[in-house]
């Protein structure tokens, strides 16, 4: 069978054994990814029996136009986007400096690196509910701080019966658990930076400050657009802290996107409408991306 | 770069699913008409070969979401079952409450269903609308005596568009739990008997500069003030479930929760139910809420928690029309995908037994079959609890509870926060129950 053609088969070969490569991954992809995400595309325009599938009922746009004329939809994209904004903003900057500082000599370095990266690796669901217990309205931490320790309030605020206070601990757990994460990616970034560059900066007589503008803020610019991407992409796609701290309480007035999602889909067995908000935020998700994209084409670190 | 690599695929990836979506509209009429004939022969093929399956040894699949104690008596309920039953074993899988619809809704969606479960009576309606479950009435064999043998009112929560899906497999009430020790220090002699005397008693026992509360609710979801608005004379709809206006925003409604608002801000009634907090058990465990209402597992709760607290139970205070509570517990269902129905009745019908009613009793798990009432095997603290129920009243049997409970739950949060008056918080209610059950 080799021996005809020495190139024909061996050029047939590689393509078979190719796409054997190649197939479990598609395999993957199509069964865990493109064929759910097609499957919950048609679910969205369905009243969807969860039981008997075939029973759904077509109901067009009334899912979609259901969430976007619902003030509960409308707060949960308000929250998402505040949520998002603060977080990404603030895990910025103290990332930044946290690399900063980490990346010199400064004494048991190692420790404060592992230390900031702690918080990362932490359950989510522990964090969360740590946070909430800080800021419970009774006897929580944060009361104690601020009205025994510090006199700053006279009477315990309840954080988490006020729907704009009650976001605090929320994005409040969100940037302590990212710092870590950003600041490593910033250190990664901040080590690809020659050294040689910054000592001539210094022998011309470049502050401090001149340095960190003039080149290390433009040499690190790929890495922060890449963290401004994932970090949005984060924010928005956020869940577990709302859902375990504020659970959208008071009044729906403090779900993200996703916690509103999953209660329409597994409280309210609603599969239809839980299909059609992820399928708003995907579709916000992706006009997001094509403005980062282009973002991220542009030419880097001139 | 790599980076912009990977987000390139990625946004590729998310542009093709579009695409692809995008073909779905105009299929979708076809698939749904599909569906039944691709369905039905995974659903229906092993109903057709049942008779011949079940001298073949089975396992049925039992689901709930018990307490510690109650789990372990249930494996001695499990044990004497298939002593009787040869061939049938049951396998019981026990959920956290939180998890367990999402696992049920899971399971379901996925084909892979329990033969039986035991969940919220609140649920049974919602999950027969969707046909998940199999109607029992007409299908086992033995359902009209077992429904002719239990209390009424949780039977009805089995009922769904004229069919029964379910059991009564325990039934359960509020009661006030009120801490002895702290009533003794106030100098208050008995139970609050009305609701009068309950406003003044929480107001009574409060100490603000201990942290001390009369009175708590472990949230704002329509079973905790259920006890009070239903005492107080409180409605969520008309009989025939037509209508809330006039109901959830009746005078009666109005003064329950004006009631709880006022209790809320004397602060006679501790804050945790908006902010987090202590909870109710762990607060009255450590003598920091004097009163609380809750059902029949406390009692395990405080004896495995708190075996010094010296507590005890009274019926809900009476309102104009004397006392009321809220029926709670839990309907036994088989699911409608089970490919061992027959044995699956056995099983339900075990549970629905006297020996299997009476030994849960032992765990503090009511039995619902009306002659156990007052029965010597039945524990003495049960009493307190069979009397309530005689007033205590079912929550609105709709598959569209969920959402009441959620639109009461809203008014209550405005309510406390100040938001609203009662009256507007729930006129706003009204009107939103009345857009869900106009669907």
């Amino acid at each position: 069978m080799m021996s005809r053609s020495p190139h024909a088969p061996r050029a047939k070969y590689q393509f078979v054994s190719a796409l054997l490569f190649l197939l479990p991954g598609f395999l993957l992809l199509f069964v865990f990814f493109l064929g759910p995400l097609v499957y919950s595309f048609r679910i969205s325009f369905f009243d969807w029996n969860f039981a008997h599938p075939e029973r759904s009922v077509f109901v067009g746009f009334e899912n979609y136009l259901g969430q976007i004329n619902n003030p509960i939809f409308h707060r949960a994209v308000i929250n998402t986007a505040v949520y998002t904004f603060f977080t990404v903003v603030a895990k910025l900057v103290l990332g930044f400096f946290a690399a900063i500082v980490l990346n010199q000599k400064i004494p048991a370095r190692s420790f404060f690196r592992v230390a900031y990266y702690l918080p990362v690796i932490t359950s989510w669901v522990i964090v969360s509910l740590l946070f909430m217990y800080m800021f419970s309205g009774m006897g929580g931490l944060v009361n104690y701080l601020l009205k025994d320790v510090f006199h700053l309030i006279n009477k315990n605020i309840i954080w988490l019966a006020d729907p704009i206070l009650a976001l605090v601990p929320v994005i409040l757990v969100d940037i302590w658990k990212g710092v870590g994460w950003v600041a490593v990616i910033f250190l990664s970034g901040l080590q690809t930076i020659s050294k040689e560059l910054l000592e001539a900066a210094e022998m011309d007589g470049a502050t401090p400050w001149q340095r960190l503008t003039r080149i290390t803020l433009p040499l690190l610019r790929g890495t922060t657009v890449f963290l401004v991407v994932v970090l949005i992409l984060g924010g928005l796609n956020s869940y577990v802290p709302f859902q375990l701290i504020t659970h959208g309480n008071p009044m729906d007035k403090t779900h993200s996107i996703l916690t509103l999602m999953y209660r329409a889909t597994f409280s309210r067995m609603d599969f239809g409408n839980g299909a059609a908000i992820s399928y708003l935020l995907t579709l916000f998700v992706f006009a997001l991306s094509v403005v980062q994209l282009k973002m991220l084409n542009k030419p880097i670190g001139e | 770069m790599k980076n912009s690599k990977l987000f390139v695929f990625v946004v590729l990836l998310l542009v093709a699913s579009f695409g692809l979506g995008a073909c779905a509209p105009a299929a979708t009429a076809e698939p749904a008409a599909e569906a039944p004939a691709a369905e039905a022969p995974a659903a229906e093929a092993p109903a057709v070969e049942e008779p011949a399956v079940v001298a073949e040894p089975v396992t049925i699949k039992y689901w709930h979401t018990m307490s510690d104690a109650e789990a372990a008596k249930l494996e001695e309920v499990i044990a004497s079952f298939e002593a009787a039953n040869p061939g049938i074993s049951v396998e019981s899988t026990r959920y956290a409450y939180s998890d367990f619809k999402t696992a049920l809704l899971t399971s379901i969606a996925g084909g892979d269903v329990p033969d039986t479960a035991r969940m919220d009576i609140a649920w049974v309606s919602e999950f027969a609308s969707q046909g998940a479950l199999m109607q029992l009435d007409g299908a086992m064999a033995d359902f009209d005596a077992i429904a002719a043998s239990v209390f009424p009112g949780p039977l009805s929560t089995n009922k769904w568009d004229g069919h029964y899906y379910g059991l009564p497999q325990n039934t359960n009430t509020q009661v006030l739990v009120y801490n002895k020790d702290m009533f003794d220090a106030a100098g208050i002699t008995a139970a609050p008997a009305t609701m009068e005397e309950f406003a003044k008693v929480a107001c009574d026992l409060t100490d603000a500069s201990k942290g001390v509360y009369g009175f708590a609710e472990g949230g704002t979801y329509f079973w905790a003030p259920a006890p009070v608005f239903y005492a107080m004379g409180g409605k969520v709809t008309d009989a025939e479930i037509t209508t809330a206006t006039g109901y959830v925003n009746s005078a009666e409604s109005v003064a329950a929760f004006t009631l709880l608002k006022d209790l809320y801000d004397q602060g006679c009634m501790s804050p945790n139910l908006m902010g987090g907090g202590i909870a109710t058990d762990a607060g009255q465990g450590t003598g920091i809420y004097g009163m609380i209402i809750d059902g029949p597992w406390m009692v395990d709760i405080y004896k495995g928690n708190y075996p010094e607290l010296n507590y005890e139970f009274a019926l809900i205070p009476a309102g104009p029309n004397g006392t009321s509570s809220v029926v709670g517990g839990e309907d036994v269902v088989i699911l409608g995908g089970t490919k061992n129905a027959e044995a699956a009745q056995k099983w339900v019908s075990y549970l629905m037994s006297k020996d299997a009613q009476v030994a849960l009793a032992q765990v503090g798990v009511m039995p619902t079959i009306s002659s156990l009432t007052g029965d010597a095997s039945m524990p003495a603290y049960f009493a307190i609890f069979m009397e309530q129920l005689k007033t205590a009243q079912a929550r609105v049997p709709s598959p569209k509870w969920s959402d009441m409970d959620n639109a009461i739950n809203n008014a209550y949060q405005r309510i406390l926060v100040g938001e609203q008056d009662p009256q507007a918080a729930l006129d706003q209610a009204a009107s939103e129950i009345d857009a869900l059950l106009a669907q």
